[in-house]
């Protein structure tokens, strides 16, 4: 190390630092603001939260009401129409039989896709609405 | 802002203070920031060519290490880890001004300084401050974390984000000039 890096080095280490001429108090005053605008911030976002899974309960809770019963109903029936065409398949030509069963498991979940996409798509919305209340 | 768990936040060490802020005590962070108020706004001002911004530099420092320290892991690294907030500050405000590492015109500065006599630096005491505002943004900054800050070029390039050949370079360029403007006669 030349003389002079080691005069810049004593330089640095000596160097004047400034007195606290109010910095430390305009520091403190933006930290309380900006906590406070966190806490505002949060209440926000826990209000929100409260009142999309209201309204979401709610949603759930007429559509339930609505079409519930059908629902099950429609349900059990395809559930029903699963299990017998998989027990009662005809035995013979297996390739056919094969065939058959393929077909009819095929047409029955079709008549219960609308629903189960309709679930998916409550379930995808709500999941999206959360993550958006819950963003900074 | 109580001070919660303390009875004098002035005899508390920095250790605990740290602490105590990560645990949202306004009070321990204020004083955290009284006790390192002047480290800091001196690095940035010699970093900076104005102190009124390196001022503001240090504040937005401050409130965001106060944001994130939660993510500081042990009391100790404190101080490079504020480093590092400060240095990013001061990056990200050369950017928005879009003045990042400009040159400066040595011919329209002169390089001796009236300061720069042999008595001065015989006691060792040279005019630093306006030495280095004579330097670009980036030989400024390179040059203060290597000799003031006494990082290694590795640690500047990771802390700056600044290919290591670009950092060598500026620090040697920046000590010379520093050098020509101080030591005018020895040429």
């Amino acid at each position: 190390m030349s003389d002079f890096d080691a005069l810049l080095k004593r330089s640095f280490a000596e160097a004047h630092e400034p007195e606290d001429d109010g910095f430390v108090v305009n520091v403190a005053h933006k930290v309380a603001r900006s906590e406070k605008a966190l806490q505002i911030r949060n209440a926000f976002q826990t209000g929100s939260v409260v009142i999309g899974s209201a309204a979401a309960a709610y949603g759930v809770y007429a559509f339930l009401g609505a079409f519930g019963q059908d629902f099950l109903a429609a349900a059990g029936l395809e559930i029903a129409r699963i299990h017998g065409s998989l027990s009662a398949a005809p035995v013979g030509d297996v390739a056919g039989g094969a065939a058959g069963e393929a077909q009819t498991l095929m047409t029955t979940m079709g008549a219960g896709l609308t629903q189960v996409l309709l679930l998916a798509g409550i379930l995808a919305g709500g999941a999206v609405a959360l993550r958006a209340t819950q963003q900074d | 802002m109580a001070a919660r768990g303390f009875s004098n936040l002035a005899q508390a060490t920095e250790a605990a203070l740290i602490i105590a802020a990560q645990a949202r005590d306004q009070a321990a962070f204020g004083e955290l920031v009284k006790r390192r108020q002047g480290w800091a706004r001196g690095l940035l001002r010699r970093m900076c060519r104005s102190h009124a911004e390196a001022d503001d530099l240090a504040q937005e420092a401050f409130i965001k290490a106060w944001e994130r320290l939660k993510d500081l892991e042990t009391p100790a690294a404190f101080p490079g880890w504020f480093r590092r907030i400060a240095v990013t500050t001061f990056l990200m405000a050369k950017r928005r001004q879009k003045a990042v590492f400009e040159e400066i015109d040595e011919a329209a500065n002169p390089i001796a300084s009236e300061d720069s006599t042999p008595e001065n630096q015989a006691g060792a005491k040279i005019d630093l401050e306006k030495a280095l505002a004579r330097l670009s943004d980036a030989e400024r900054l390179c040059v203060t974390l290597n000799h003031g800050e006494g990082l290694s070029h590795s640690e500047i390039v990771e802390i700056t984000g600044l290919p290591l050949g670009t950092v060598k370079s500026h620090v040697l360029r920046g000590t010379e000039k520093l050098r020509r403007m101080l030591e005018p006669q020895s040429e």
